[in-house]
C-alpha cells in the first residue's frame, strides 16, 4: 500500500460525498456486530422517540460512522503514513440525519521535524460542519 | 435468579480508575468486506480477496467501546458520541487475534450533561504489540433517556 500522495503545508484534500442515509447506517451496524455489541433496543440511532428525548429532531447516525468516513478517506489519501503512527483528535459538532451527504476535508496546517499536522472536518450537504479535529501524518513514506 | 453482578450503566456507577476488560476476538474477513461495503471504500489495501491478511480499515474497532463497557455494565439508555482520538500504531490484519481492555479516565458534569471518557487500547494478543490508542469521550443519557 502506498497512497502517499503529496501534500505540503497549505494543500487541501477533499473527498468524494458520501450519501449517510439509513441504508448505508443499516450496513455499517450489521458491519460491526462481530462480536455482537451492548446497544439499546430503542435508540436515538433507531426510534423517533428516543431521539426526541435525548433532544434530537429526529434518529441521528451513530458518531463513529462520521468518524469512520474521514478515517477512509485519510487512509486513502496519505496509506501508511496515517495507518503506521498516525493520529485523528476530533469533536463531532452537529447531528449527522439520516440522508446528510458527508465530504470530508484535510487541510496541511504545519510540519515539524518529524510529523505533518492537518486540520480536518467533515461538512454536510448544508456546509454545515458535523465533525472537526485534527490529524497526524508520519512525514517519511 | 440471576448470576449476571454487573452494574447499571448510570452515570452514578461510572467513576475514574474503572478498569474494563479485556475482551478478545479474531479479525474476520467477512467483517472487513462489510465495513469498506457500507462506507463504499473500493481500496484494494482493505481487500481480504486479494489478501488474505489484508489490512483492516484504521476505525472499524472503534466500537470496542461498546464491548468494553458491557464486561461491567449493564442496561442503561445509551449515550451520544462527543469526541474520539485515536493513535494508530500499526494496522490490524485479517486473521489476527486482538486483546482489547480500557479504563475509565474522566467522568464530569458540562452545562447539565453527564460526560465520561474511556481510553482503551488494541494489542495484538498472541505478541503484545500495541495496534492502536484511543479514546472516546460521551454525554451519557439519563434513565429517561435525556442528555441530562
Amino acid at each position: 500500500m502506498s497512497g502517499t500522495h503529496a501534500i505540503a503545508v497549505g494543500d487541501q484534500r477533499t473527498s468524494q460525498p458520501y450519501l449517510l442515509d439509513a441504508d448505508a447506517a443499516e450496513a455499517y451496524g450489521r458491519a460491526l456486530d462481530s462480536p455482537r455489541r451492548r446497544r439499546p433496543p430503542k435508540n436515538i440511532h433507531s426510534d423517533p422517540d428516543a431521539a426526541a428525548k435525548a433532544g434530537f429532531t429526529a434518529p441521528i447516525a451513530a458518531g463513529e460512522q462520521t468518524v469512520a468516513v474521514i478515517g477512509q478517506f485519510l487512509a486513502a489519501e496519505f496509506g501508511m503514513r496515517f495507518l503506521r503512527g498516525g493520529r485523528i483528535d476530533v469533536s463531532l459538532t452537529r447531528p449527522v440525519l439520516y440522508g446528510d451527504t458527508l465530504v470530508s476535508h484535510a487541510l496541511a496546517d504545519r510540519e515539524d521535524a518529524e510529523l505533518l499536522h492537518l486540520k480536518i472536518w467533515v461538512e454536510n450537504q448544508s456546509g454545515d460542519r458535523v465533525l472537526e479535529g485534527t490529524a497526524t501524518l508520519r512525514r517519511d513514506a | 435468579m440471576s448470576d449476571d453482578s454487573r452494574l447499571p450503566m448510570k452515570a452514578e456507577n461510572l467513576r475514574e480508575g474503572i478498569h474494563l476488560g479485556p475482551v478478545f476476538y479474531i479479525i474476520d474477513a467477512d467483517q472487513v468486506k462489510r465495513f469498506t461495503t457500507a462506507l463504499r471504500d473500493p481500496n484494494p489495501a482493505f481487500d481480504p480477496a486479494r489478501d488474505e491478511h489484508a489490512f483492516v480499515p484504521p476505525t472499524m474497532r472503534l466500537q470496542d467501546y461498546a464491548l468494553l463497557i458491557a464486561t461491567q455494565f449493564k442496561g442503561g439508555k445509551g449515550g451520544v458520541h462527543a469526541k474520539h482520538w485515536c493513535e494508530f500504531h500499526a494496522p490490524m490484519r485479517v486473521g489476527q487475534a486482538i486483546r482489547a481492555e480500557g479504563t475509565i479516565t474522566a467522568t464530569f458534569r458540562k452545562r447539565g450533561k453527564f460526560y465520561f471518557t474511556l481510553e482503551y487500547e488494541q494489542h495484538d494478543a498472541a505478541s503484545g504489540e500495541l495496534l492502536m490508542r484511543q479514546a472516546i469521550t460521551s454525554v451519557l443519557l439519563n434513565e429517561k433517556g435525556e442528555m441530562k
